[in-house]
């Protein structure tokens, strides 16, 4: 094999009209998924900047309206957000099934971290062309065109045995046309990601791997279309083999698996976590204040000696009794997310016998679009909840006088910054 | 004639029995289609009994609360739960993207929480093994598969023109080309029939069962038309083949996702906590209804001052802080409505942006036709909201009348000073009987069919351009 070869067998397949076609379907393709993932991503950022202009605002007017530290933590809301990453244009992901964005205050978060912010179902429901859909799910699809009948084909023709003949060597013939057709599919599909990433500013190591990525994936699929073509059926025969194979593994397997998984992991329903919290933040009003602030003592003995009350209502019990709550329904978001996430690990194992939900992880999980991505963002509003209540209790339970200045020091949601690895 | 039709298609149904791809076919398409409904029958049926339980066990809940201050109800706050409809066990729609119960309390407009989806194993972005996905995207794969070579076979075999010069015309072909291709489908969807037959049995209506079956028959008989038309065309069976393969990537996987993503882009729809910035913004405007003495409400009372001629409102002979909450409830509930509504639209124009390519592609029109019937589409979704929203109005109302009228405002003002001014500021738990039996129900049948026309408009004109061009087409073999 040599340079003559490659380019005699190149020129020869890139002019054939379905092959021309077909690549070109391709690059549209990928190009329109690029395009509109920038356009959703860059809607995701104009959403984020609206917000925090909105938020601000809003805090600073609550600010000035409320001269009380119970009245200010139970009036002011904070935003929290996770800020789609440079990669997230090309696997758009689960974010538009969970939340990205919550604005959470001091009252009990059970009552808020589970609200989600979902745009138009309909719309999820047929779902997005990202460029993880067109590698995953639509590029084995045009392989299988392409590879399908590379001898069949030349059979049909009647060229096959004098091709076979005067190859020069065993690989400059079928192995050689393989690669060719694979390397400049994968070029029609690079290229527009490529284009991405120049404009999302993606960082060259995530450009590297999702290539190489890329590639590995369609050599895949490019060897098992190599290997059916080898036998000796007609093309429509062999086309159906192959469609088969991608059929049960892309959509079969994984829709089957799916049943197989909900039944083998059970967790808490989500409504319970929030009448758990619901019926225990109701109850402490009908209860003597010393039974909450005793559940409350037990996990902040920090304060013991300043949870008398005085009066039917005081903010340290109303917010001692939302932290109460939290705590009671803790154990059923801990098991609701326990089940989620061994779902998800258990879909794992069942991608492995379908290489395109492989692919989707593997690319969504670089983008941190997927379900853990996800989770880690609830983690952080867990996390600067209980700042937030570190940053009250003192106040609220040494009787602090107001003053407007110590709000400087009000904990900040600070995003995670998705930017690099 | 007719005799030569069904001689036709017998032929070509003995000639899949002798094909082992054939008969894989048929047999998986088959076992899919049986496996989906009751798959789907069951996990639907499951779900309908236990939100029926949750709901009948939330209004227990909240009719068992003890005497209180009826404020703290509005707090308390009820959930809804909603119950598929019985045809959504065939095609649950959005059901698993949107929240299945919402929270009802007062100042608020919850969105629904907990979609199913927020806890799958993220197996099905692509599909979940509903009968509906089984039909609409599989099955005319699996047509293309069995049907690619009715017409190119016969032009590759020689017999084509063998069968013309002994008089049988290219139409006496089709046609039994096409029933022998009919008699398959109709195989395929016979676990879908035994489905709607179920469906009947859990009580759904008979005229959107019949048009839903209805529907999924004329789209197979597009993709029949379809199958027909190329094959005839082709000149060769890996012509018909990889044509057919191009159209159904085209028609079933690319054109519904740039539905979904020109809508979105064309349409720009801006999330509730977006809104959630102007409703409090003009909250503060109105006034906060949990004081009474805000200047917001100033107006009020001198109305009622008044109205009832006395001088202060400690001399009213209703509970000012009650009436307050009334008037500012009324007020947010507005506004509320008037940015759901907002946003309501916005999805709902993008769903029409979605839907309009229904004409390009017969997937999406099954997809919009089969939702509606069912009851499981954005419109049903929107109608379960705007129920909860009066739900939820009607309860913090009557809450709040027994505000204003269970006690008195110096009782109402001084509830915090003792436990038994805390007792005197309560209202007996008997009044908490003010929740109606909640059970959502979708459109009213001839509603559900009539929202279907557009999308069985699309279909059955699809399947008369396709069968159009088979027409002209079978005129020039």
């Amino acid at each position: 094999m040599n340079f003559l070869d490659v380019r005699r067998e190149t020129v020869f397949l890139l002019r054939k009209k379905s092959i021309a076609l077909l690549l070109l379907a391709g690059f549209l393709l990928a190009s329109f998924s690029v395009w509109t993932g920038s356009v959703d991503v860059a809607q995701q950022h104009q959403t984020i900047e609206r917000l925090l202009v909105g938020d601000s605002v809003d805090r600073e007017e609550v600010t000035h309206k409320h001269h009380d530290y119970g009245y200010i933590a139970y009036y002011t809301f904070h935003l929290t957000y996770a800020p789609p990453s440079p990669l997230a244009f090309a696997a758009l992901g689960v974010r538009d099934i969970y939340p990205w964005k919550h604005r959470v205050r001091m009252l009990a978060l059970e009552g808020q971290i589970h609200e989600s912010d979902t745009p138009n179902p309909e719309l999820a429901l047929a779902g997005k062309i990202d460029f993880t859909f067109v590698i995953a799910v639509f590029s084995p699809l045009l392989l299988i065109l392409l590879l399908h009948d590379l001898r069949a084909s030349e059979r049909a023709a009647g060229r096959h045995d004098f091709l076979v003949v005067t190859a020069r060597t065993r690989n400059s013939l079928w192995p050689l046309r393989t690669a060719i057709l694979m390397v400049a599919l994968w070029l029609a599909l690079i290229v527009p990601f490529l284009l991405g990433c120049a404009v999302n500013g993606v960082g060259i190591v995530d450009v590297f791997m999702i290539s190489a990525i890329v590639l590995v994936y369609l050599l895949f699929w490019s060897v098992i279309c190599y290997l059916v073509a080898r036998l000796a059926f007609p093309a429509p025969v062999l086309a159906s083999l192959l469609l088969g194979g991608w059929l049960l593994t892309t959509f079969i397997i994984p829709a089957v698996g799916d049943v197989v998984i909900e039944e083998a992991y059970h967790g808490p329903e989500g409504g319970n976590i929030l009448m758990t919290q619901r019926e225990a933040v109701n109850d402490a009003w009908d209860l003597p204040h010393q039974v909450t602030m005793d559940a409350f003592l037990e996990t902040h003995p920090q304060w013991q000696g300043k949870t008398q009350t005085t009066s039917l209502f005081e903010w340290k019990w109303y917010f001692a009794f939302q932290q109460v709550g939290d705590e009671k329904a803790l154990p059923l978001a801990i098991a609701y997310q326990q089940t989620a996430e061994d779902r998800y690990r258990a879909a794992g194992y069942i991608a492995l016998l379908s290489p395109a939900t492989l692919l989707k992880r593997a690319l969504t999980h670089w983008a941190h679009t997927d379900a853990p991505a996800a989770w880690h963002y609830e983690q952080q509003v867990r996390a600067f909840h209980a700042e937030l209540r570190q940053f009250y209790y003192p106040f609220l339970f040494n009787g602090t006088p107001y003053s407007e200045a110590s709000l400087a020091d009000r904990p900040v949601f600070t995003p995670y910054k998705n930017t690099e690895r | 004639m007719s005799n030569t039709v069904l001689t036709v298609a017998r032929d070509e149904w003995r000639y899949w029995q002798r094909s082992r791809l054939a008969q894989s076919v048929v047999i998986l398409a088959f076992l899919l289609a049986i496996a989906s409904v009751w798959v789907t029958h069951t996990s639907v049926s499951h779900s309908i009994d236990q939100r029926q339980h949750q709901q009948a066990e939330s209004e227990a809940v909240f009719e068992a609360q003890p005497d209180r201050h009826p404020h703290r109800m509005v707090h308390y706050g009820h959930y809804l739960f909603r119950s598929p409809p019985p045809l959504g066990s065939l095609d649950p729609g959005i059901d698993a993207f949107t929240g299945n119960a919402i929270f009802l309390e007062g100042h608020r407009q919850n969105g629904a929480t907990f979609a199913d989806r927020k806890q799958a194993s993220g197996l099905t972005w692509l599909a979940k093994l509903t009968p509906a996905f089984v039909m609409q995207v599989l099955t005319p794969l699996l047509m293309i598969v069995i049907g690619f070579g009715v017409m190119t076979r016969e032009r590759e075999a020689g017999t084509l023109e063998f069968l013309k010069v002994q008089g049988v015309s290219p139409f006496v072909m089709l046609a039994g080309k096409g029933i022998a291709l009919a008699g398959a489908g109709m195989l395929i969807l016979l676990p879908l029939f035994l489905g709607v037959c179920l469906t009947l049995l859990d009580g759904a209506a008979v005229v959107p069962a019949l048009a839903f079956l209805a529907s999924y028959v004329i789209y197979m008989a597009v993709w029949i038309g379809i199958v027909l038309l190329v094959s005839t065309l082709a000149s060769s069976n890996s012509s018909s083949f990889g044509s057919l393969v191009v159209v159904w990537i085209a028609l079933c996987l690319i054109v519904p996702r740039i539905a979904s993503n020109t809508a979105g882009v064309l349409v720009h729809s801006p999330g509730k906590l977006e809104t959630d910035f102007a409703v409090l913004k003009q909250l503060r405007e109105m006034g906060d209804g949990h004081n009474a003495n805000d200047p917001a409400f100033k107006a009020l009372k001198d109305n009622l001052l008044a109205k009832y001629k006395v001088d202060s409102v400690e001399a009213l002979p209703i509970n000012f802080r009650g009436i307050v909450a009334q008037q500012s409830e009324a007020d947010l509930t507005k506004v509320l409505n008037d940015f759901a509504e907002q946003q309501m639209t916005q999805q709902a124009d993008q769903a029409a942006i979605a839907r309009q390519f229904g004409w390009l592609s017969p997937m999406i029109a099954i997809q919009n036709a089969s939702m509606k019937l069912a009851g499981t589409d954005l419109e049903n979704y929107h109608r379960f909201l705007r129920e909860a929203e009066n739900v939820r109005f009607d309860f913090v109302q009557s809450l709040n009348k027994l505000h204003a009228e269970g006690m008195t405002l110096e009782q109402d003002a001084n509830k915090y000073k003792s436990q038994a001014a805390k007792k005197a500021a309560t209202v007996s738990a008997d009044n908490w009987q003010i929740l109606n039996d909640f059970h959502f129900t979708p459109l009213p049948p001839t509603q559900r069919f009539a929202n279907s026309l557009l999308a069985m408009t699309q279909l059955v004109i699809s399947l008369a351009v396709v069968f159009g061009v088979i027409f002209y087409a079978g005129r020039r073999v």
